[in-house]
């Protein structure tokens, strides 16, 4: 449905090239939720403003649904533009408009019968659960009211892409999250194919079937969700996760008990995260766990459980029982001490 | 003070008719011409949907040049060019020319400040819904800024009242005219002191209805 080919932006300033976006390949399948993540200053507001080619590419191609979307004249790229819908962190609806005209403004000027627009406005109202506010001006609402509104606004010209440019960013924890559910009904009863880009990582565990981390222009790494959420590899994925889940002991406190023992991140996905493992560890050897940080992460997809322990004993029962832990299928990583 | 009303009367009711005329006409005129030019300054400004230098920079080195010139310059200055647009260079219809020409390019000025205040990030949710450009500019670009022009446009009539004081020159009459032929050369001090009490009123008048207006239109 949406597809960067190897996609870069570089922008030209007075101390020489800025390359925003470098070579950056992705590939959203239809009804698929795609997350990128990534600092301010990665290159996701760019990157997103590609796929509509409201920022031109410098080099590389923008597939939306099979079309290519570069070589596309003025007029042609316009009305593909109407397929594709796009929120914003600040939401971008008229000040000086009610509600209701916030949504058929833009219906009207794309040409939509009176009927039709007046249709289109009560029905996506009533999706984003916002019917009774038709009448109230932006300034009236909650941040969380307005990005419903901006919701409403682009779904109501059915598109079968939405674009979301940080769209839960000015929004507090608990509006995120019903914004969040928002994004997830309409992915799922409306069948739209998603792409977000956010600096949250609870936005890409919340709704995300795959995700790509960017720095610096580049993707430096991608996977799904739970491949993601188990097994990072680069430090700035591990960093992101961090944000979510106390996953960090302090080094000195890691050396200190590894004075006697190992400290060893154990990762649960899926069925084994209900199984009594660690009991079963200690049962059949001689160690001792003793766990030091444990949570439980939902992702769209699947459950992850990240458990941190110190297991003390001989060197050959802890081996043992590390391996056993392997072969029931539980992520494994020793953490180093300082 | 009976006296002084039936006396003065008429003619201080004439000389506000024409103050009237001339602010009228010469805004409607000046609305006409600067309105576009301010959308064609934000528009050819780099960055923007129709970006071109050239257009640009000359556009602002015009207005800069006409703003420049203070009107009882201007006044005289383009007197031949009023003669070949009106056919004449006195009365009302001769001042309003210069009239036109001192307020255009104000209005341009302030409509273009008024249009660069609309958020840019609505201007690019309506390009990425596939709005055709002239559709944003009147829908989106005009209609965000209408409290904010509604109020330039009212600094800009009062301007233009403070103008038309020296459209006397050329006999074109006046409130302001009155006030200096009457008050100063004839020294009839209770003249000047009414047309200033009548200027007053008017000014103060404009603006009340222009800030309502305004706030009005203004949704935040």
């Amino acid at each position: 449905m949406i597809k960067l080919e190897s996609i870069s932006k570089v922008f030209p300033s007075k101390n020489g090239d800025v390359t925003a976006v470098n070579n950056v390949n992705l590939h959203v399948k239809k009804g698929e939720i795609h997350g990128v993540i990534g600092y301010s200053g990665a290159g996701k507001s760019t990157l997103i403003r590609l796929v509509n080619l409201l920022e031109k590419p410098t080099s590389g191609k923008v597939y939306i649904n099979g079309t290519e979307m570069t070589s596309l004249p003025q007029e042609k790229l316009r009305k593909t533009r109407q397929k594709i819908g796009m929120i914003f962190q600040h939401f971008n609806l008229l000040k000086t408009a009610t509600v209701y005209d916030n949504i058929a403004i833009p219906l009207r000027l794309l040409g939509y019968d009176k009927q039709e627009v007046k249709k289109r406005v009560e029905k996506y109202l009533s999706i984003v659960d916002l019917s009774e506010k038709q009448d109230t001006y932006p300034a009236q609402l909650s941040g969380g009211q307005k990005q419903r509104v901006a919701i409403a606004r682009a779904l109501s010209q059915e598109p079968e892409v939405l674009l979301s440019d940080e769209a839960t960013s000015a929004l507090d924890p608990e509006t995120t999250d019903s914004i969040l559910e928002l994004l997830l009904k309409i992915n799922e009863e409306l069948g739209i194919t998603i792409l977000l880009i956010t600096h949250e990582m609870n936005v890409i565990q919340k709704i995300c079937d795959y995700v790509y981390v960017l720095e610096h222009g580049d993707v430096i790494e991608h996977g799904s969700a739970i491949q993601l959420f188990t097994n990072p590899r680069e430090n700035t994925t591990k960093k992101f996760l961090n944000t979510i889940s106390q996953r960090k002991l302090s080094p000195s406190l890691v050396s200190q008990l590894k004075l006697k023992g190992t400290v060893t991140r154990l990762t649960f996905i899926g069925e084994n995260t209900g199984q009594p493992l660690l009991a079963q560890v200690s049962q059949r050897f001689q160690v001792v766990p003793n766990i030091l940080t444990a949570n439980i992460i939902e992702l769209k997809n699947g459950i992850v459980g990240n458990l941190v322990i110190h297991l003390v004993g001989e060197k050959e029962q802890i081996d043992a029982s590390l391996k056993f832990l392997d072969n029931q299928g539980v992520g494994i990583e020793e953490l180093e001490g300082n | 003070m009976e006296m002084f009303i039936q006396q003065w009367l008429p003619i201080i009711g004439e000389s506000v008719i024409e103050t009237f005329q001339m602010v009228t006409v010469s805004l409607f005129f000046a609305i006409i011409i600067g309105f576009p030019l301010g959308i064609l300054v934000v528009l050819t400004r780099p960055g923007q949907s129709l970006e071109n230098k050239f257009v640009y920079q000359i556009l602002n080195l015009l207005i800069n040049i006409v703003r420049s010139i203070p009107f009882i310059i201007l006044l005289f200055f383009i007197l031949p060019f009023t003669k070949i647009i009106v056919g004449t260079t006195i009365g009302v219809k001769g001042v309003i020319v210069p009239l036109v020409v001192y307020t255009a390019p104000y209005i341009a000025r302030l409509l273009e400040s008024s249009l660069l205040d609309v958020e840019n990030g609505v201007i690019e949710a309506y390009k990425a819904m596939g709005i055709k450009t002239r559709q944003i500019i009147w829908n989106v670009m005009l209609r965000e800024a209408r409290p904010s022009i509604v109020l330039g446009l009212t600094i800009a009539t009062v301007g233009l009242i403070g103008a038309t004081a020296m459209a006397g020159l050329v006999g074109a009459g006046g409130v302001g005219d009155l006030a200096y032929r009457f008050g100063h050369l004839r020294y009839e001090v209770d003249v000047m002191y009414a047309t200033v009490l009548i200027l007053i009123i008017i000014v103060q008048g404009i603006q009340t209805i222009g800030n309502r207006l305004a706030a009005r239109l203004k949704k935040d």
